[in-house]
C-alpha cells in the first residue's frame, strides 16, 4: 500500500515537472487556426457540432468539459472555444 | 494524526485568507463567472430475436457540468435506466476538477477512470455507432468502469505529437466471491461500488499518444493494479488483480468516396490472484479456476458525409467484431465468445441518431437491435 501511493506521489511530481517546464510548440502547430483544430479534434470522437448549437457562455463550459473527457491542450480548447463564439456572434 | 489535522487545519485558514482577499480585492465580471449547463442524451432500445419481440431500455442521461471560474469545473452525470425492469438511479460520476496549470488538471469524486477507450468515452450513446455493445464490455466483462477517488490528467503537446494522460488513487475494484442467490458471480469483479471493501487502494492510469499533427489517430495504454480487492477480513482479502488496455482510434476523410472512414479497436487483459469458491450444492463443495480473461474488439465505419445528397450524407455503415476470452473452469467462464455486429445508422442531428444493429453471438439466437440516441 504504501509502494502503491509513493508511486502515485512519484507520478505525480513526475506530471507537475513535466508540465512546469512545458514543452516547446513548432510553430506549424502553434499557428493552427481555430476552425482546423474544431475539425481535428471534436471529430476524434463524434461529428463536429456547429457554432449556433450553444450559446457563447455555455461554449465556455463545453471547453472545460472537453479538456477533462478528451484530453485537449490549453492552447487547442482555447483557440476551438475562440473560433466557435466568434463564428456565434456573426 | 495530529501532524496531518495541523496540516488541514493550516490549509483551511489559508484558504479563508485567500478567499477573504480575493472577494475584497477582486471584482466579479458583470455577467459573473459561474457558468452552468445541461447536456446529456436520452435513449430507447427495441430488442428482437426468435424468442423475444420488445421495446426495452429507456435511458435518461443528464450532464450537469459546472464552471465556477477558469481553474474550478465541476462535471456530473445521473443515470436512469430501466434495462432492469424498473427505473434505476445512479451517479455515473461527479468529478470534481481543479486546473493546476495548463498541462495539469487534478481531479476528486466519482469519475469515469481512462481504462481502455470505449468505456467513459467510444460507449456513450452518440459515440458509439452500434446499438449494442461489444463481448467482454458490458455486464461479466473486463476493466474498470467508475472509481471514487483522486486523480491528475491532462495534454500536453510534444512536437508535432500530443500527449494525453491519467493518474489516479481510488478504491478500486472488488472480488465477487458468488453467493447461494448468485454462485456465477464467483471470482468476477465489481467495477462501480460506491464505498470501499477494504483499506488498500488501487492505481491506475492511460497514457494516450497522437503521433499526427492533424490528432487522426490515437494509440492508449491503461493499467489498474490492486494488491487487495475482497472484503475486509474475509478469505478473499488479499485477492489481488491486474487489468491492462491498449486502445487505438483512427479516422481519415476518403476524398473519392466523400467519406469518413473510422477504424478503432481496443485489447484489455485481466489476471486476479487464485481464491477457493464453492459451489451451490448441499456439500458446498470446493473449487478453484484460473482467474484470467482477456477481450479485444476492431471495428470499421463508414460514413459518406460529404455527399451533396443530404439524405445519403447522413447515413453510416459499420461492423465490428469482438471476442471474450473466460476462464475454462469459472462457472461464468466456458469457451471463448465471439460476437459479429452490423449497423447502419441515421443521422438526424450531430449527437442524435437512429441505430439499426443485427448481431451475432456464439451462445444467442441472431438478434435485431433499433436504438433511438437524441444528444441534448
Amino acid at each position: 500500500m504504501k509502494n502503491k501511493i509513493l508511486f502515485f506521489i512519484t507520478g505525480c511530481v513526475f506530471a507537475l515537472i513535466i508540465s512546469g517546464t512545458g514543452c516547446v510548440t513548432p510553430e506549424v502547430i502553434a499557428d493552427k487556426p481555430g476552425p482546423q483544430l474544431w475539425g481535428e479534434n471534436c471529430s476524434r470522437c463524434h461529428n463536429a457540432p456547429g457554432p449556433g448549437e450553444f450559446n457563447n457562455a455555455h461554449w465556455d463550459v463545453i471547453g472545460m468539459h472537453m479538456k477533462v473527457r478528451a484530453g485537449l491542450t490549453d492552447a487547442e480548447v482555447k483557440k476551438i472555444i475562440d473560433y466557435l463564439k466568434l463564428a456565434n456572434n456573426q | 494524526m495530529k501532524k496531518i489535522t495541523s496540516i488541514v487545519l493550516c490549509s483551511m485558514f489559508a484558504s479563508l485568507l485567500n478567499a477573504q482577499q480575493d472577494s475584497t480585492t477582486t471584482a466579479a465580471p458583470k455577467d459573473g463567472q459561474n457558468q452552468f449547463l445541461i447536456m446529456g442524451n436520452a435513449q430507447a432500445l427495441f430488442f428482437a430475436d426468435k424468442d423475444n419481440v420488445q421495446f426495452t431500455d429507456v435511458d435518461f442521461k443528464p450532464i450537469f457540468l459546472w464552471k465556477l471560474n477558469d481553474r474550478l469545473f465541476v462535471e456530473s452525470e445521473v443515470e436512469i435506466e430501466t434495462g432492469e425492469g424498473s427505473p434505476d438511479l445512479g451517479l455515473e460520476y461527479a468529478n470534481m476538477c481543479y486546473k493546476l496549470n495548463p498541462y495539469m488538471i487534478f481531479h476528486a469524486g466519482r469519475f469515469l477512470p481512462k481504462f481502455g477507450a470505449y468505456r467513459g468515452r467510444m460507449a456513450e450513446g452518440f459515440l458509439n455507432r452500434f446499438a449494442t455493445d461489444p463481448a467482454g464490455w458490458g455486464d461479466g466483462g473486463i476493466g474498470a468502469m467508475n472509481e471514487v477517488g483522486v486523480g491528475l490528467q491532462g495534454g500536453i503537446q510534444v512536437g508535432l505529437c500530443k500527449m494525453n494522460y491519467d493518474l489516479y488513487l481510488s478504491n478500486g475494484p472488488q472480488l465477487l466471491p458468488g453467493s447461494m442467490d448468485a454462485p456465477d458471480e464467483a471470482g468476477q469483479f465489481e467495477y462501480e461500488a460506491y464505498i470501499d471493501n477494504n483499506k488498500n487502494k488501487a492505481i491506475g492510469g492511460r497514457v494516450g499518444f497522437l503521433p499526427f499533427p492533424n490528432s487522426c489517430m490515437e494509440i492508449g495504454y491503461s493499467f489498474q493494479q490492486a494488491a487487495k480487492t475482497g472484503e475486509a477480513g474475509s478469505a478473499y482479502e488479499n485477492v489481488g488483480v491486474f487489468m491492462q488496455a491498449v486502445d487505438m482510434d483512427y479516422f481519415h476523410k476518403i476524398s473519392q468516396l466523400k467519406s469518413i472512414i473510422r477504424i478503432n479497436g481496443e485489447w484489455k487483459q485481466l489476471t486476479a490472484g487464485d481464491a477457493t469458491y464453492y459451489l451451490p450444492d448441499s456439500l458446498a463443495t470446493p473449487y478453484t479456476f484460473k482467474n484470467e480473461s482477456s477481450c479485444y474488439y476492431g471495428e470499421v465505419t463508414l460514413r459518406p458525409a460529404f455527399l451533396e445528397n443530404k439524405i445519403l450524407s447522413r447515413f453510416e455503415v459499420g461492423g465490428r467484431y469482438s471476442q471474450f476470452t473466460r476462464p475454462t473452469d469459472a462457472l461464468w467462464g466456458g469457451s471463448d465468445l465471439h460476437r459479429t455486429e452490423v449497423s447502419l445508422d441515421y443521422w438526424m442531428n450531430w449527437n442524435s441518431l437512429i441505430k439499426l444493429t443485427w448481431m451475432r453471438q456464439d451462445d444467442a439466437p441472431d438478434g435485431y437491435y433499433a436504438q433511438i440516441v437524441f444528444g441534448f
